[in-house]
Parts: structure tokens; sequence; C-alpha cells
């Protein structure tokens, strides 16, 4: 088993020069249009940077997840990619920086920090005991010190398991994901409501957490398939990389629009048929002005274009058709954080200017950053991973 | 052996390199055999049960469903409950044959065929209980939407509507995936037996099958096309069955996790009846080469999964009543936990959050008497589950003098028994008809029998 080991075809070499000159460029770009935006209307500012911190929540502890759940189902043919997944989840490091400023401007953001109007209403009076700033608090920092320190524990084990090929490592990483998949659950759970549902804290449903989860599978899987991509047309990745590897991702990203569509539309449906006043606000919210036609958009930029790009065998196949269809299910995630968020901020309809452009610009750039940040220090394929050579030699 | 797994070897579903032939052999055996005494005890042992629950259909039929514990306020009692338990059990053979089929989980190929056919013959059970809950099954033909001469148009708003289509698609889907899935196995009767009637019989359902390389490859397409139709299939007929009561506004019954926390507690409850249905299936057919402890290993894990999707979703739907701020869901949760149903929900919560938290530990995964414990007190906490939705949400109506206690009769317990009864006749009667596991999908993946694409 050892010698089938030693045949990988790899030599590390770094990304080019582009990748990093390009992505700290859009981090400069994004930082100052974020420093300007904060001058001019800090509100506004502060509502696209938790657009900000929860999407790179979403790149964040969704690759963390999928490198868990890789372990924990004994995928194969996903192992030669774990690294750029890995390296994604590198996101949680900066995620306490991205949610300072968020912290900061709580009182903009939330109706519930406000005292008096929690005193003067009834209802807000009665979730005190969970939503109130200390606790709030307590959780946010509990919840990023359990994902760091899952994050530090798996990549720590796999890095290790490139010099000292031990499958004792495969089997100990094992063990921490299955440990790490129900605090991943609760975590992600509470933060999608602490964060997101309770910028309307009247509102309520009990399947938010997995609409979030949705989302943030789609965003994970899309930016992995993205720089797998990328890093194939450069050769930087291994020899043998084939079209059922693409396809794989492909059916995944085709599986994960049409579960984020259902779960989308369970949470719709059953609130549209009941008919209830405490539940129906938050969508009637979502119906004024021309947020109308940014709902009506949200299915098609989230649903039918990834569901139609994605459908037939040989698109799932093909890299160009996936590298796009990657980024514009990136894209949508990005919108439907958008319309989860924005609608608190303006009652009338959307809002966009430069300060919109400006977060997105200042996602892509901490991401490539992050991510290029690791990949010029590691290998871009776990070497010691004894499923790497299964991996790539997959077949369907 | 646990702790000398080489991740760098793929390990063989199918233990100990059998001969393709004796797969066949082992496979066809209960076909070609007379039944034995104790086969006979079982069918009698199920078959009272089917008349104890015929008796109690035709008592119902005779003197009406007043039989029934069903009242007011509690309109919906076994019926809904037991339909959609049964219901429930048919979806981990869609998710062993669709769902496993496209992860490309090659431990599936032992069990698959045998869920499938539990699949179906749930669904066969299941469909009794709408039929008889109307109070009028002859007349739930004009539940189809065809146009009548009494001008009758069926409520597209209405769930009861959106379940006979879900279900009725669902059973057709399952049903041409099972029987697709056997042509292969036909052709290999049919090409094994020597009695003629047999034969016959075995050559029409063949469809003309010659194990030809054409025929082959058109039987993957097929099967892949089948499966991706029957994958959202799984999702849709327990989502459609939530929205049964989810479109309500019952608190309780109104909330918007329903569709996927039914569906994860479908898969749940199927997954244990399978387990504990192959653990008697691989002992008295000597099936422990191809339903290997391996493959209960990993079912058990899935149930552990499941078991912790319904978890949450018990406690999701805790937390949002009580931050909701509305009182009669706050009311509807702490009744379920602490009134007069508190027994139901807490051998609800034992059966299905507890005992299945055992399966953290590998050796309990392996051990067969536990796990069959285990899978046992998920059946019996996800029967309860439905019975807590359903009836603790209806017994405390919005108007306190419409609260009532909801108490099942002898008919209502002797349908249910009859349920069980229905569904294991067929099962017993399956494997002595039809090859209990798919031959041609475990001869693919017996060690050596896979292509290799490394020097071609």
């Amino acid at each position: 088993m050892s010698s089938s080991q030693s045949n990988v075809d790899y030599q590390h070499k770094p990304l080019p020069s582009s990748f990093t000159k390009i992505g700290t460029a859009l981090l400069a770009i994004g930082l100052i249009i974020v420093i300007i935006g904060y001058f001019i209307d800090p509100t506004r500012a502060a509502f696209n940077n938790l657009i900000l911190l929860m999407f790179l929540v979403s790149i964040g502890l969704g690759s963390l997840f999928l490198v868990g759940i890789e372990y924990l189902g004994g995928a194969v043919w996903s192992t030669p990619f774990r690294r750029i997944t890995e390296f994604l989840a590198s996101v949680l490091i900066v995620i306490p920086i991205i949610a300072i400023p968020v912290y900061m401007h709580m009182h903009d953001l939330y109706h519930w920090t406000h005292n008096e109007a929690v005193q003067a209403d009834k209802l807000l009076k009665g979730k005190e005991p969970y939503l109130n700033l200390e606790f709030f608090t307590i959780r946010i920092v509990v919840f990023l010190l359990i994902w760091l320190a899952f994050y530090f524990l798996l990549t720590k084990n796999s890095k290790k398991q490139d010099t000292s090929k031990d499958q004792g490592l495969t089997k100990k990483n094992i063990k921490i994901s299955a440990i790490f998949m129900p605090f991943f659950a609760l975590t992600i759970t509470f933060s999608a409501i602490d964060w997101m549902m309770s910028l309307e804290p009247h509102w309520f449903s009990t399947i938010y957490g997995v609409y979030y989860f949705s989302g943030t599978m789609l965003a994970a899987l899309a930016a992995t398939t993205y720089l797998l991509i990328y890093l194939n047309e450069r050769k930087l990745l291994f020899k043998g990389l084939n079209q059922d590897h693409y396809y794989s991702f492909g059916a995944l990203l085709f599986a994960f629009t049409n579960f984020w569509a259902y779960i989308a539309f369970s949470q719709f449906l059953l609130i549209y048929y009941a008919n209830m006043p405490e539940e129906t606000f938050w969508y009637l919210a979502r119906w004024e002005g021309s947020w109308i036609v940014f709902s009506i958009g949200l299915i098609i930029v989230h649903f039918v274009v990834p569901y139609f790009g994605l459908l037939s065998q040989p698109s799932k196949m093909n890299p160009k058709r996936l590298k796009f269809m990657s980024l514009w299910i990136l894209f949508a995630h990005f919108y439907d954080l958008y319309w989860l968020i924005m609608p608190t901020y303006n009652k009338e309809g959307i809002v966009f200017g430069w300060m919109e452009l400006g977060f997105p610009l200042l996602a892509v750039g901490i991401v490539a950053l992050m991510f290029g940040l690791k990949a010029n220090k590691q290998n871009l394929i776990p070497v010691g991973d004894p499923k790497l050579i299964r991996g790539i030699n997959f077949r369907l | 052996m646990s702790s000398t797994i080489d991740y760098s070897q793929e390990l063989s579903v199918v233990e100990g390199k059998p001969p393709l032939r004796s797969i066949d052999d082992a496979i066809i055996k209960p076909l070609d055999s007379k039944p034995d005494k104790k086969y006979y005890m079982a069918l009698a042992v199920t078959i009272s049960m089917l008349g104890i629950g015929v008796i109690g259909l035709a008592l119902s039929f005779y003197y009406g469903t007043g039989l029934w514990g069903n009242n007011n306020p509690v309109g919906w009692g076994f019926p809904i409950v037991n339909f959609v338990f049964w219901v429930g059990i048919g979806h981990a053979g869609t998710l062993i044959s669709a769902i496993l089929f496209l992860f490309r989980q090659k431990w599936r190929t032992g069990i698959a065929r045998f869920a499938e056919g539990m699949t179906i013959f749930a669904v066969m059970t299941a469909m009794i209980f709408p039929a008889i809950h109307v109070g009028r099954p002859w007349l739930a033909g004009y539940l189809m939407p065809y146009p009548n001469q009494h001008s009758l148009w069926v409520n597209f708003t209405s769930p009861l509507l959106w379940d006979v289509f879900a279900v009725s698609t669902y059973f057709t889907v399952s049903l041409i995936f099972w029987y697709v899935g056997l042509i292969p196995d036909f052709a290999t009767l049919r090409d094994r037996t020597s009695n003629k009637i047999k034969k016959i019989i075995y050559s029409v359902f063949s469809l003309g099958w010659r194990h030809s390389n054409r025929h082959w490859q058109h039987y993957e397409m097929v099967y892949l096309i089948l499966a991706g139709f029957a994958t959202p299939l799984v999702l849709s007929v327990h989502t459609i069955v939530s929205f049964d009561f989810a479109v309500s506004i019952i608190p309780g019954w109104h909330t918007t996790i329903f569709p996927p926390y039914f569906v994860a507690g479908a898969v749940f409850s199927g997954f244990a009846m399978v387990q504990n249905v192959l653990i008697f299936i691989r002992k008295i057919f000597n099936y422990e080469h191809i339903i290997t402890l391996d493959t209960l290993e990993k079912m058990n894990k899935i149930i552990l999964l499941t078991g912790m999707l319904v978890g949450y979703a018990y406690g999701m739907e805790f937390f949002i009543a009580w931050y909701s701020g509305v009182q009669p869901e706050q009311f509807a949760f702490v009744n379920r936990a602490f009134g007069p149903y508190a027994w139901a929900y807490w051998i609800m919560v034992s059966c299905n959050v507890i005992s299945p938290q055992l399966f953290w530990f590998k050796k309990i995964r392996r051990s067969i008497p536990v796990m069959f414990v285990v899978a046992v007190f998920v059946n019996v906490g996800m029967w309860f589950e439905r019975f807590v939705i359903t009836v603790t949400s209806l017994s405390r109506d919005f108007l306190p003098s419409s609260w009532a206690y909801y108490t099942p009769t002898l008919t209502d317990f002797a349908i249910l028994i009859g349920s069980f009864g229905l569904f294991f006749t067929l099962l017993l009667l399956f494997t002595k008809t039809l090859p209990v596991v798919s031959i041609a999908e475990v001869k693919a993946v017996v060690d050596g029998a896979q292509p290799s694409h490394k020097d071609h």
C-alpha cells in the first residue's frame, strides 16, 4: 500500500502571481469603498457588512462542513480536492474581524437592542431572555471558538499527513468530524437566527437554519468547483483530473440548487397557505415596492438559471459551463443574503449603489487572499492521504 | 479489525470473494426449495394478524366508523397516525435504491431489492388508511380529477388531493423501479429453472432479456433515469404528508420545518424497519456474506444521523414556539411535554432521540442483538411521534370547552395489528417468490468483478 502512495505525480508550485495581485487589488478597492461607506452612511454600511459577514461564514463554515462530511462519509472522489476546501475554510479566521464593525453597529441593525422598544413591546419582552446583548455576545464568541477549534484540528491533522503519511490521522479526523457535526448543526442554525432572523425580531420560522444551510452548501461547493477548475487550467493540480470528477461537483451543485428551492418553497408555501399575519408580514415586506421585482428575481437567479444550466449530463462535465455556473451560484448566494437582510434596511424598495458594489469586491478579495496565502505555503493536494490515489483514479 | 482499516484500499461489500455461481445459488435457493415448517408458522402468525385487521375493518364497515376512537375534537386518530407511519416505512427503500444509487454507494446492492419491496408493501398498507378514513371509500374515485357526469371537480387546494397525487406517483415509480431492477434476475431465473410453468412466467417477466451488452447499456441508462425520477419523490411524498398538517393553523402542526423534518423521520423509521427485517433474512437464508455486518453498521450510522435530525426538529419546534411569543403555540408544546399525553411524548423522545445515541459506539453498531433492539425502539418511537403530533394538538382545541382525551378503541388496535399483518404477510410471500437480493447487482460488486480503468 505504501508503494501505491508514492506514485502521485505532483510538485508544489505557487499560484500565478496574478491571483494574489488581483486578490489584493480587490481587497484594497473594497476596503476603501467600505471605509468611505462607513463615514458617509454607517447604517447602510453596517447592513452591507452583515451580508458580507454571512457570505464569508457560508464560504468558511460551509467548506469546513464539506471537509468533515468527506471524512465521515468515507468519500474518495473528493479527496484530491480536499485541500481547496480546507483553504477556503481558512476564511473562518477572518470572521471575527468582519464581525467587529457589525457588532459595533448593533443598535442600527437590530431593533431588539433598543431597551425602551423592548419594554414597550410585549412580544419582544418575552424574547428578552434570548435576545439580549449579553447572551448574544456570548453566543457569537462561543460559536466562533467552536468553528476555529474544529478548523485547526481538522486541517492540522490533514497537513501533518502530508509528511507522515500516517493513516491514523485519517481515523482521527473521522472522529473529529463526527463530533463536529452536531456542533455544526446547532451553531449554523443559531448564527442564522441571531444575525439574520432577529433583524425582524417579531418574525419566526423553524426552517430558517436549514434555509441558510442550503445556501451555505451551495456557496462552499461553488467556490471549490470554481477554484479547482481554475487551478487545473493552470496545471497546478495533479494529472488525470477527468470528466467524472467534474461531474460529481456538477451533480452536487445541481442537487443543492434543488434542495435550496425545496426548502425555500416549503417555507413560503406553508406561510402563504396558513396566511397568519404574524408570519406573512415578512414575505409581504419583500413584496413591497421594487422588492417584488427582486423577490421574483430570486427565483430566477437562485433556481431557474442554475437548474437549467446544470440539468443535462454533458453540462455537469463541461468545465467551462461549471466555471460559469459556480460563479453564478456564488452571485446567487449573495443575492439571497441581500434579499434576506436588506428589506429591513429599506422598506420602500431595493437600494443599490457604489457601496453595494464595494462589499462584494471585499468578499472576493478576502477569499482570494486567504486562499492564496494557504495555497502558496501548502500542497494543493493532500499528498499523504491514503485515499488520494483512489480519488485520482476515480471513475463513475 | 477496526484498528487496521487500510484507507488506500477499497473494502469489498461482499465478503470472501465468492464465485459468481455461488451467488446465483445462494439467492435463488429459497425460490427453488419448499418452504419449511418455520416459514408456515411465521405465515400463520402474520395471516392471523391480518385476519384480526379484516375483522376490525368488516365491523367498521358494518357498524360505521363510530367504532373508532375518532371523535370531536380529535377527528384524526389512528387511521392518520398509521397512514403516516406506513408511508414513512416505505421511504428507506427509495432512499436506498435511488439516492444511494446516485451517490454510488456500493453497499446498497445487497439490501436495495428487499428495501424496495418493503417500500411497495408499506405504501400498499398505508393507502388503506386514508381510504377508510374518508368514511366512504367507494367515493374515493372522485379524488381523481376527471370530467364526470356529476360535474364534480376536485379541490386542488386541498392537501388530501395532493396526497392522492403524491402517493400514487410514488407507488407507480417505485413499482416500475423495482420491476426494472428485477428484469435481469428474471432472465437468470428463466435460464435456470426446469419447471415448465415457472419458465413461462419468468420468460414473460424477463421481457426477452439476453444479458447482452446492448441490453445492459439500456438497462443502466433506464436505471439511472429512474433513480433520478425517484429521488425527488423521496422528498416529495413525505413533504406532502407533512403538508396535511402544516398548511393548517393548528398549533403544533403549523410550523415551517415540517417538510424536511418529516422526510428525515420517514427515512429514520424506514431504515430501522429494513434493518430489523434484514437481520432475520441474512440469518435464515445464509446471506451473511452478502448483507454483511459492515452494511448493517452503515445502516445504523444512517439511523443515528436521521435520529439526530429528528431530534434537531423537536428542539427547533420547541425553541421557536417559545421564541415566537404566540401563546397557543407555546401552550401546544408545553402541553405535549407535560400535558395528559406526556407519556406518549416521552416515549417518543426516549425512543427516537436518546436510544439511537447508542450508535455512537462502534461496538454497539456492530452488535446484532443491541442494534435490533434499538431499531425496534425507533419504530415504536416513530409511531408515537405521529401519534403525538396528530392527537395532542387536536385534543386541545382553541376553546377549552372543546377539549377531550382521545382513547383508541379495540377496533382501532385491530386495524393497526391487521396493517402489520398485511405488511409482513406480503413480505413473507415475497421472500419465496422473488429473489430478495439483486443477483445481477451483487455480482457486479464482488471483488474482481470491476472493470479496471488503469491499463486499457
